[in-house]
């Protein structure tokens, strides 16, 4: 009975949902003239970003640069949500040394497999963050990339553990130089977050300012935050 | 290779509209069922990730601008910023992705909690969680 | 250095960064920084207040981005009340918990002391902020943080009532998410300003659906009817200086954020009635759940809600008087609601197992504590001496002003039902006979402090009203002016340093 209310209510959602979307023609240039007097925010940042930011890749000075805030924001969201996560999870210290972490059994194949492949996801990982200003990706997807690699070595090998205190210290640092360049821009410039996009040239590894060293910082605080999360919630299982 | 995409894309506009709209707003009605139904506590937590990223896959599509490309200046593309896709449901959405990461991560740190005191993952076997 | 608004988020930020270095150094360190950050935070208060007064508002856009294009922060009387009571109960708050007896081991110590001032930062980024999408994501560092705090506590039921918590949050995110979106689509802005500026090119239908979204997922956070179900459980699992929190900081921002979107950026006048219809559904049914808890926090969070429903209606009378009553009511139920947690929790401590039954006799054992509750809960009834009264008589003079006779019938029979529960909890730790032994748990000097802070604001408003009314048509007026508020973000992009 419930079950066809459900989906008789989910069948009416669907309907009003497709309605409106559908009056949103799918490809439509929303944009506008980029080069207008008084252009959208989109057409502001696509006229903008090459000239007086100099970064090749318009999203990552969205992210960083023109709503830095957003995404100061959302560093913090995943620093509270590891800090909320070991909240709800904290043990004692008597209690940590009932607990052990949880580990499937894992075959020759998969822990060579696993060995061979961890630098090589870690070293891309650090590429994407690195190269956030010029190719696709950045700070988020490379700090979760490293962290894929991480994960891999934690469900694989039984003795592999990650040590709390240099995730402790990259953690806090990371997070801190962000706030600090942002206050930086704020001492020099009058805003917080304001850059400096006279060092380097378009398209160069060096170019854009500040925003490939936040990029960069982002980028250990994700990894670290993501591979501090699996490791509390790998940590489960009772000792006997 | 791009002219050939815009020449499909005009032609079954609306099959390409349906579809993009069709799987993200699915997307999402499959993860509220999951919601609203299931009984085990991580599926329901699967089914709200399901519904968040029916929601961001509706950014993106959203997002494109018809025969638009990367909104990256890479060689070659030094001016073409008249014809890039929208960049802002880009950004928002990788911070909607993040959050909804965050969101997840606690929500299943709260079961472990939950399955250590009631040993078990069932909502209905778990007494104040049923209102 | 010169103060601007956007150290409200920043300093917040570089302690809770520093807290787990910082707490190598020594244990007592993430104890006192967020109260340091919290002591800082007034003192910004009362400069932008300045400024305000000078100006008419403080504005700051983040990395040097014009308005319409970066992210802007604004200071405006109405906002300006919010951040300085918000900054104030933060305080006070953190002068309550401090040497707080429950959290004892330095891990918990330290995730507690991050997680608490993160929330009543995210609460000031929500009300600060110029842009819908920063809202959000301000709106998520509280959520995040009032999960994990409500399930604080290992030995309560706080997993269930933060898991419960979690799939509403959730579900209130993804629909404002949505909202923002179709915003997006049809104004292509995110700039709240720009946003208000252009809603009328956008066509009936879809205006309608766009608000329909965004009421129902900041309804929550407003603990508005029928989105309020983690209310009672969140309030009650949550640490005692949570719970004050929730009360006297989130709720104002879900509040806030609900009043921004409903006043500024839309233009649909339905949505005043229906934020009437949607107060008094609250208010009643939360106001006779109330009548019939016997949790003592369980009772003063319906109550809550309650009051958050009798502000949702001020606001949607909408004339000035009534926005002004809203106003007074929001500060009024931040003071004495944190006030009644305050004092409840301790009381609870002291219980025996947790119900208004085992309170009897405990105006003997507990004379300041109980004190403190019963002038809480004459103030919030509504008595006349007290800063409750005030709130509630310009309340029922502005229904009377728009002729609502209804309206004014239904706050008067809930102030009934009010009045019953509150004076049912007092008589029983006055008037009944202390029926059996329980172990006294004395509150802390400084605790003691931050209460008998909020008992004398309770009592010196109450007294003077005047004090802060002139604020208040400040900053009801500013809720009011729409195209005053365009013109500070868009026209006037030059920082006031």
């Amino acid at each position: 009975m419930k079950k066809v209310l459900v989906i008789l209510l989910l069948a009416a959602l669907g309907y009003f949902l497709a309605q409106t979307f559908l009056e949103i023609p799918l490809g439509e240039n929303r944009i506008g003239d980029i080069n207008a007097q008084k252009p959208t925010a989109a057409g502001y940042y696509l006229s903008n970003t090459k000239e007086k930011s100099k970064v090749a890749n318009v999203v990552t000075a969205i992210v960083v640069n023109y709503r830095g805030l957003d995404t100061l924001g959302e560093v913090t969201v995943l620093f509270l949500a590891t800090t909320g996560v070991a909240s709800i999870l904290y043990r004692r210290k008597e209690e940590e040394e009932e607990v052990e972490r949880l580990n499937l059994p894992s075959s020759n194949i998969i822990r060579t497999g696993a060995r061979v492949l961890f630098p090589a996801i870690t070293l891309l990982g650090i590429y994407v963050f690195i190269h956030g200003h010029l190719t696709p990706g950045g700070g988020f997807q490379g700090g979760t990339i490293v962290a894929t690699g991480f994960l891999l070595m934690l469900i694989s090998y039984k003795g592999f553990n990650t040590n709390h205190n240099i995730m402790t210290w990259v953690e806090s640092i990371a997070g801190l130089s962000f706030v600090l360049i942002g206050l930086w821009g704020l001492i020099t410039d009058h805003t917080f977050l304001g850059n400096i996009p006279q060092i380097g040239e378009l398209n160069k590894l060096l170019s854009g300012g500040l925003i490939p060293i936040i990029y960069i910082a982002v980028g250990f605080k994700v990894a670290v935050e993501l591979t501090g999360i699996l490791d509390i919630l790998l940590k489960i299982k009772p000792k006997k | 290779m791009q002219q050939e995409f815009h020449e499909i894309f005009v032609k079954y506009h609306e099959i390409i509209t349906l579809g993009v709209y069709g799987t993200a707003i699915g997307l999402m009605l499959i993860g509220l069922y999951a919601v609203l139904m299931k009984k085990n506590l991580v599926k329901i937590v699967i089914g709200l990730s399901i519904l968040d990223a029916g929601l961001h896959l509706l950014f993106i599509g959203i997002g494109y601008v018809q025969g638009g490309t990367a909104p990256i200046f890479s060689p070659g593309y030094e001016d073409a910023g008249s014809k890039m896709v929208d960049p802002v449901p880009q950004a928002l959405v990788l911070t909607a992705i993040v959050i909804g990461f965050a969101v997840t991560a606690v929500a299943l740190s709260l079961i472990i909690r939950l399955y250590k005191h009631h040993h078990t993952a069932k909502i209905d076997q778990i007494k104040s969680l049923k209102w | 250095m010169v103060i601007t608004p956007i150290h409200y988020i920043v300093v917040p930020l570089l302690a809770a960064f520093a807290i787990p270095l910082l707490v190598k150094i020594h244990k007592e360190l993430p104890r006192i920084i967020p109260g340091l950050v919290m002591f800082y935070n007034i003192i910004i208060s009362i400069v932008l207040m300045q400024q305000v007064n000078e100006f008419g508002y403080v504005s700051e856009v983040i990395a040097g981005w014009k308005a319409p294009w970066g992210i802007n922060l604004i200071i405006t009387p109405f906002s300006g009340f919010l951040v300085s009571l918000i900054s104030f109960m933060g305080f006070v708050i953190w002068l309550y918990q401090y040497r707080f007896k429950r959290v004892i081991d330095v891990g918990e110590l330290k995730s507690y002391g991050i997680l608490q001032m993160m929330m009543i930062t995210g609460a000031i980024g929500i009300i600060i902020t110029g842009d819908i999408f920063n809202m959000f994501v301000f709106l998520e560092i509280v959520a995040i943080t009032a999960i994990s705090l409500t399930s604080f506590y290992r030995h309560r039921d706080g997993a269930e009532a933060g898991f419960k918590y979690l799939l509403i949050g959730g579900f209130s995110s993804t629909l404002i998410l949505l909202a923002i979106l179709l915003l997006y689509t049809q104004v292509g802005t995110l700039n709240m300003a720009e946003i208000s500026e252009k809603i009328h090119l956008v066509p009936q239908g879809m205006k309608a659906t766009i608000l329909v979204l965004f009421i129902v997922g900041f309804g929550i956070e407003a603990e508005m009817f029928p989105l309020n179900g983690w209310a009672p459980d969140a309030y009650s699992q949550a640490p005692g200086p949570t719970s004050a929190a929730f009360a006297g900081i989130v709720v104002k921002a879900g509040v806030y954020g609900l009043i921004r979107i409903i006043f500024t950026l839309f233009d649909i006048e339905g949505a005043f009635d229906f934020l009437i219809i949607g107060g008094l559904v609250t208010m009643i049914i939360a106001e006779f759940s109330a009548l019939k808890q016997t949790n003592l926090k369980r009772m003063l969070a319906y109550s809550s809600i309650g009051q958050m429903g009798l502000v949702l209606i001020a606001f949607g009378i909408g004339t000035k008087t009534a926005v002004f009553a809203a106003l007074f009511l929001m500060f009024n139920h931040a003071v004495i609601k944190s006030l009644l947690f305050m004092t409840g929790s301790i009381l609870m401590y002291n219980s025996k197992d947790k119900t208004i039954s085992t309170l009897n006799g405990m105006g003997k054992k507990l004379p300041f504590i109980s004190l403190l509750f019963s002038l809480g809960a004459f103030a919030i009834v509504g008595l006349p001496p007290f800063s409750g009264f005030w709130s509630k008589l310009y309340i029922l003079t502005a229904a009377a002003g728009e002729e609502m006779i209804l309206l004014i019938g239904a706050i008067l029979a809930v102030s009934i039902v009010e009045i019953v529960y509150y004076f049912r909890v007092v008589s029983k730790m006055y008037f009944a006979e202390e029926t059996e032994h329980i172990t006294i748990f004395k509150p802390s000097v400084n605790a003691k402090i931050a209460m008998g802070i909020l008992g004398a604001v309770i009592l010196i408003i109450g007294l003077y009203p005047d004090l802060i009314t002139g604020y208040l048509h400040n900053a009801a007026d500013m809720i009011l002016d729409k195209a005053s508020y365009i013109d500070f973000v868009l026209n006037s992009n030059a920082p006031v340093q």
